[in-house]
């Protein structure tokens, strides 16, 4: 498998406390790769270095053969950013705030009308563009920003949490945008707490916890390998608070 | 360059908000209305009321009433009571009572110095609530002349009579630089301060409002969840931080406008109301005369001394927002940086740093925003190289500051700063 993402015993300490304690996986061009783990399990921090906001304490990530410490102006053109609690300009238009983002990435005025179309035709919102974003409700600006990080059709596209807290309609909506986008090519690195949204979207998952990459397979590998019928109970086996399926029924023999 | 414009267009779009604007026009035209309620105060036609309490009848004692009445008093007569009966009954209509006691003729027929006596009832502090009692100085200082004038006319009828009153004159100079002009220096001091009095009181409100507004647009950022998108768009992180500043810097600069127009219309107003706008003018002549004005030139020194301080003191501001966790806490951690400011905004009100103890002058001077506030006294001696070397060395501590500014957006530190590792997953 040709890799668009390697991450190579990538390691993050804030002063005494390790967040990531050397872990490795790849994402291949077109591939969603979901980080799933509990709380404090250091994925954000994980998705953070990705995205070049964070530095790595020690190990490499390497996005299309560029690193992301060094080359990290490049490797920012190749990916887009949607952090959990991400918010917008409350005073801006969303169609003055799509331009904006559109402009700092692109200086030719048909690259920039392009995304903007992009991001008009993906978020759905008509209108509703025109208006300001302090008038938005929470799935509006959902749809808006995650319009915005596809918009420039990235190469690797960071979703933390992309349908937190949204209603099922406006989760389900932005999941077949998640889904269609990757089939055009569009690699995701994606967390999430909601192992049907993760079910549903990934093609490989990686479970994480206390820093560590505990397993890493299709959701149907991991259910197998564990013995347990959902992603829930094989997050809890790995996390060591769960029995398998197959154990509890022995248990219960 | 073309990044860094969009950042700057998007800065200003976010600053520029109609709450944003809305308090410049409100100020210019909240101090326009002052000076023009303190012009009317003044300007009234109403003569000030004064009660001359003449319980000596003669004719000498007649000259103070007439004199009082030369100067623009309404005079109220009142012949032979008692003061504080005449200071009850008309307490309500006066509060300047002038008494002229029983012998006072008498006094002056036989060589003697005679007294009056002046009683105000004081009701404020105010200046306009004062001039009144100048005015009864005024008038007396005539009377006394032209008593005077009577005196030697009788006693001395072959000496003139401006001798006897004024055997010595005095010619005032003072020289500044090659210049010389016929005036006092108290009154070339007293005029230049009462010119200049506005600049640190702009000075200070315009550096604080920079700092406060960039600090908030950092913690805004911060607390709309914001600041981690753009901190991954492909923009270097010198032109972020420069952006930022640059916006805020333009919007101070436009608020430093809002308040000198708004300042000078109130002090117009003030200067009519208080009647020195003729002793402005004629001192204005004399200042020309000793070069002490300020050119275009100058003044756009100045405006640029006041750039170095607005942009000294962003780039602290803006390392001190980034601590800020929400909006609500930018109030206090841009104390520090008003503690730097009021030393030498209060200094530089007190204190002439020339004739200051060498250490006070330079422990002063080593404050940077020690610069700005001296920098228009400094253009009126004509020391422009004292000026350059304040914005020099304004800048150079700016230089450090924004330095350091990019070093914390270039780092973790931006993010960390605030971050409660207890929520990382």
């Amino acid at each position: 498998m040709s890799s668009l993402l390697a991450v190579r015993e990538l390691r993050k300490s804030y002063g005494h406390l390790d967040a990531v304690k050397g872990i490795d996986f790849d994402i291949a061009p077109g591939e969603i790769y979901a980080l799933i783990g509990p709380n404090g399990a250091g994925k954000t921090t994980t998705l953070r270095m990705v995205a070049t906001i964070l530095k790595p304490t020690a190990g490499t990530i390497t996005l299309d053969g560029h690193d992301v410490v060094r080359d990290a102006a490049q490797v920012r053109r190749m990916i887009s950013y949607l952090p959990e609690e991400a918010g917008a300009y409350k005073n801006m238009k969303a169609i003055d705030y799509l331009t904006f983002v559109a402009q700092v990435f692109f200086a030719e005025r048909d690259r920039v009308e392009r995304a903007v179309s992009v991001a008009r035709q993906v978020s759905g919102l008509g209108e509703r563009l025109n208006d300001k974003l302090g008038s938005y409700s929470k799935g509006m600006t959902r749809k808006l920003l995650l319009a915005r990080t596809v918009m420039t059709e990235p190469k690797l596209a960071i979703l933390d949490e992309p349908t937190s807290g949204l209603d099922v309609l406006n989760a389900l909506e932005i999941r077949d945008r998640v889904r269609e986008l990757a089939r055009q090519g569009m690699s995701v690195l994606l967390s999430s707490h909601n192992m049907l949204e993760i079910e549903y979207l990934s093609d490989r998952v990686g479970i994480i916890d206390h820093g560590v990459i505990r397993d890493t397979g299709t959701a149907a590998q991991l259910k197998e390998r564990h013995g347990a019928d959902n992603l829930e109970t094989v997050f809890g086996v790995l996390a060591g608070r769960v029995r398998a399926d197959a154990d509890r029924e022995a248990v219960a023999r | 360059m073309r990044t860094f414009m969009v950042l700057v267009r998007k800065e200003l779009g976010e600053l520029l908000t109609l709450q944003m604007l809305a308090p410049f026009i409100a100020i210019i035209f909240v101090f326009m209305a002052l000076g023009n309620v303190i012009s009317a105060a003044g300007d009234t036609d109403e003569p000030t009321r004064v009660v001359v309490v003449d319980n000596d009848g003669t004719a000498e004692s007649a000259v103070i009433g007439a004199s009082l009445e030369a100067v623009g008093l309404t005079v109220v007569p009142v012949q032979d009571e008692d003061l504080d009966a005449v200071v009850t009954r008309e307490a309500d209509s006066a509060g300047l009572y002038v008494v002229v006691p029983e012998g006072f003729g008498a006094s002056l027929e036989r060589g003697e110095p005679a007294m009056v006596q002046v009683r105000t009832v004081m009701t404020g502090f105010s200046f306009l609530g004062m001039r009144g009692g100048a005015e009864v100085q005024n008038g007396l200082a005539a009377a006394n002349q032209s008593i005077a004038t009577a005196i030697a006319a009788r006693h001395a009828p072959d000496v003139p009579v401006a001798l006897l009153q004024q055997p010595l004159t005095v010619e005032n100079q003072v020289t500044i630089g090659e210049r010389t002009a016929a005036t006092s220096a108290e009154a070339v001091a007293g005029f230049v301060s009462q010119q200049t009095t506005l600049i640190p009181i702009v000075l200070f409100i315009v550096i604080v409002f920079a700092a406060q507004m960039i600090a908030t647009t950092i913690a805004t950022e911060k607390e709309n969840k914001t600041l981690e998108t753009l901190l991954s768009y492909p923009i270097s992180r010198t032109s972020l931080v420069t952006a930022k500043m640059v916006a805020a810097g333009l919007v101070s600069l436009l608020s430093a406008g809002a308040y000198m127009i708004g300042m000078r219309q109130y002090m117009a107003g003030m200067m009519s109301g208080v009647g020195e706008q003729s002793a402005t003018d004629a001192m204005s002549g004399v200042m020309a005369e000793l070069g002490l004005t300020l050119t275009t030139a100058d003044y756009a020194m100045l405006g640029l001394s006041l750039f170095a301080g607005i942009l000294l003191a962003l780039s602290i501001a803006i390392i001190l927002g980034a601590f800020a966790e929400s909006v609500k806490a930018v109030g206090a951690l841009i104390t520090p940086l008003m503690m730097t400011l009021m030393v030498p905004y209060l200094l530089t009100m007190f204190i002439d740093l020339n004739s200051a103890s060498p250490l006070l002058k330079w422990a002063v001077l080593a404050i940077p925003f020690t610069h700005p506030f001296t920098a228009a006294q400094n253009l009126f001696l004509g020391n422009e190289g004292v000026v350059w070397a304040g914005i020099a060395y304004q800048l150079v501590w700016f230089a450090g500051f924004a330095l350091i500014a990019a070093k914390v957006f270039s780092s973790d530190r931006i993010l960390t700063m605030k971050l409660d590792l207890r929520r990382k997953r």
